[in-house]
């Protein structure tokens, strides 16, 4: 999966199930502070990333690391190498 | 023993989403029963008709707060705003502690219960489960988001009670505020509407079947060609105040709260009961120390079904009479379940106002069964001072609210 297609699909997630506009989607935007994400929200980012990205994410100890949305997509990507393995 | 009055109302109904839109969908005689065709694809379903809302700007909710709403949530925070805005009450009493909520529904969310059982069932996979899912199904969905909605820090309390849902909740605020537990109360109730609740009556044979290609013909409140209730949604609120604090900010007072009762019939689960219907109505008159004949209108509970208005008529004809006018709103919005207390409640506060009772919709011909008793079928001027609303709902749970113009 190209880069730039992860990116679309990860906003595309945040404007949906987030409501969050376009325009503040930029890859250093801190999920929980920029983006008002909270605990809740995250339970909900995993499942419509799962879903999104066909991955598993729910029990990986990574997720917790995660700050900002490249940070996502970038997790996105290695997810998706690991797959092919 | 404090007073209390009801000092502001809010509804969101199968005839509009605000009390000025529904009370003139009754004034036009609008019946919201629609033919649902998509109901067709469930199996053994009977009954294909229903009175939905036309949900309206639940974008205005936060997403914060709105991510843990189904659709009675949504009813119920909507309601709320209007009957806050209504009231003219200075909202920094929503943290003082002194003002709570309690909001009665049948059961949480329907629509987000299925949802949850889809998600789970197919592959007995909890993963794909959203964290809010939880806090739209349970029970005190509605209670609990209104009040992080307002920032309620007073008591939160759910009734759940099926079609006695609102009464009982607007009964619990009532005890809270005369007893001094709380100054200000915001009560009611709320329904989604989803094909696993009507599915409930229908396997009972309480729905209506028979008016699927004709639906402005049903439900039929009383009438001998009824044929059972018309599941409608909604949201109906009211907020309760300390009499004398409501006067001193010179505040609208629809009405007083004089009586209340709620009991159990103690016989069965789906079937009314008179014995117990007229306990219930005798109970309330009592702790409003009034008689029956004080009584200027009985907005009654009728949702049409075969049996539960031949008994709701029965008892109404041993304690009243022919003497009080008696209508269902049914007619006009379905059986909005456990809004429908507050709802028709709120109708009848407009009809105290107007001095009009509006009359049962549907009603071309009382059933022989359902006759003796002063049945409105038409508009009907009347000044009205005291109102009895009544509600009934399966488990056998009765309950009745008496009201009083303000003096």
């Amino acid at each position: 999966m190209a880069e730039q297609d992860i990116v679309n699909l990860v906003n595309g997630v945040f404007m949906e199930s987030f409501e969050i506009p376009g325009e503040k989607l930029v890859p250093e935007a801190k999920i929980f502070t920029d983006l008002g994400l909270d605990s809740l929200d995250i339970v909900d980012l995993v499942v419509a990333l799962q879903k999104k990205f066909g991955v598993t994410m729910r029990d990986d100890e990574r997720v917790r690391a995660i700050r900002t949305l490249e940070d996502i997509y970038n997790f996105i990507q290695i997810l998706k190498q690991e797959n092919r393995k | 023993m404090r007073r209390v009055a009801i000092t502001g109302i809010g509804a969101v109904s199968p005839l509009g989403n605000t009390v000025s839109a529904m009370i003139s969908g009754i004034e036009r005689r609008e019946c919201a029963t629609e033919y649902i065709p998509d109901w067709q694809r469930y199996k053994g379903l009977r009954c294909l008709v229903a009175a939905p809302v036309q949900m309206q700007d639940e974008k205005l909710i936060p997403r914060h707060n709105r991510r843990s709403m189904g659709r009675l949530s949504i009813f119920s925070v909507q309601a709320t705003d209007q009957a806050l805005l209504d009231s003219g009450i200075d909202r920094r009493h929503l943290s003082g502690g002194r003002l709570g909520c309690v909001i009665g529904s049948t059961m949480g969310s329907a629509e987000s219960i299925a949802e949850a059982f889809e998600t789970l069932i197919p592959n007995n996979d909890l993963s794909q489960m959203t964290s809010t899912k939880f806090f739209q199904c349970i029970s005190h969905t509605a209670a609990m988001n209104v009040a992080q909605y307002l920032g309620i820090t007073g008591r939160v309390m759910a009734t759940c009670a099926a079609c006695a849902s609102a009464i009982q909740a607007i009964g619990a605020g009532y005890d809270l505020v005369r007893m001094g537990e709380q100054d200000i109360m915001l009560c009611g109730g709320a329904e989604g509407l989803h094909p696993t609740v009507v599915g409930s009556f229908d396997i009972l044979f309480a729905t209506s079947t028979g008016y699927n290609q004709t639906p402005k013909k049903t439900p039929r409140p009383f009438d001998a060609k009824r044929d059972g209730l018309v599941c409608g949604e909604g949201g109906g609120m009211v907020v309760l105040e300390e009499y004398e604090s409501a006067k001193a900010r010179k505040a609208h007072i629809y009405a007083e709260i004089i009586g209340y009762n709620t009991c159990g019939n103690g016989s069965h689960v789906s079937e009314s009961n008179r014995e117990a219907i007229v306990f219930c109505m005798q109970e309330a008159l009592k702790s409003a120390g009034i008689t029956p004949d004080q009584v200027d209108y009985i907005n009654a509970h009728a949702t049409a079904t075969i049996q539960g208005d031949k008994e709701e008529a029965a008892a109404v004809r041993e304690v009243f009479g022919d003497h009080v006018p008696i209508s269902s709103l049914k007619g006009y919005m379905g059986h909005t379940l456990g809004a429908s207390g507050a709802i028709e409640l709120i109708a009848s506060l407009i009809m105290m106002r107007k001095n009009v009772i509006y009359p049962t919709l549907n009603l071309d011909e009382p059933d022989a069964a359902c006759q003796g008793i002063f049945h409105v079928t038409q508009p009907m001027d009347k000044k009205i001072d005291v109102i009895l609303k009544n509600c009934f709902a399966f488990g056998g749970i009765n309950s009745a609210l008496v009201c009083r113009r303000a003096d």
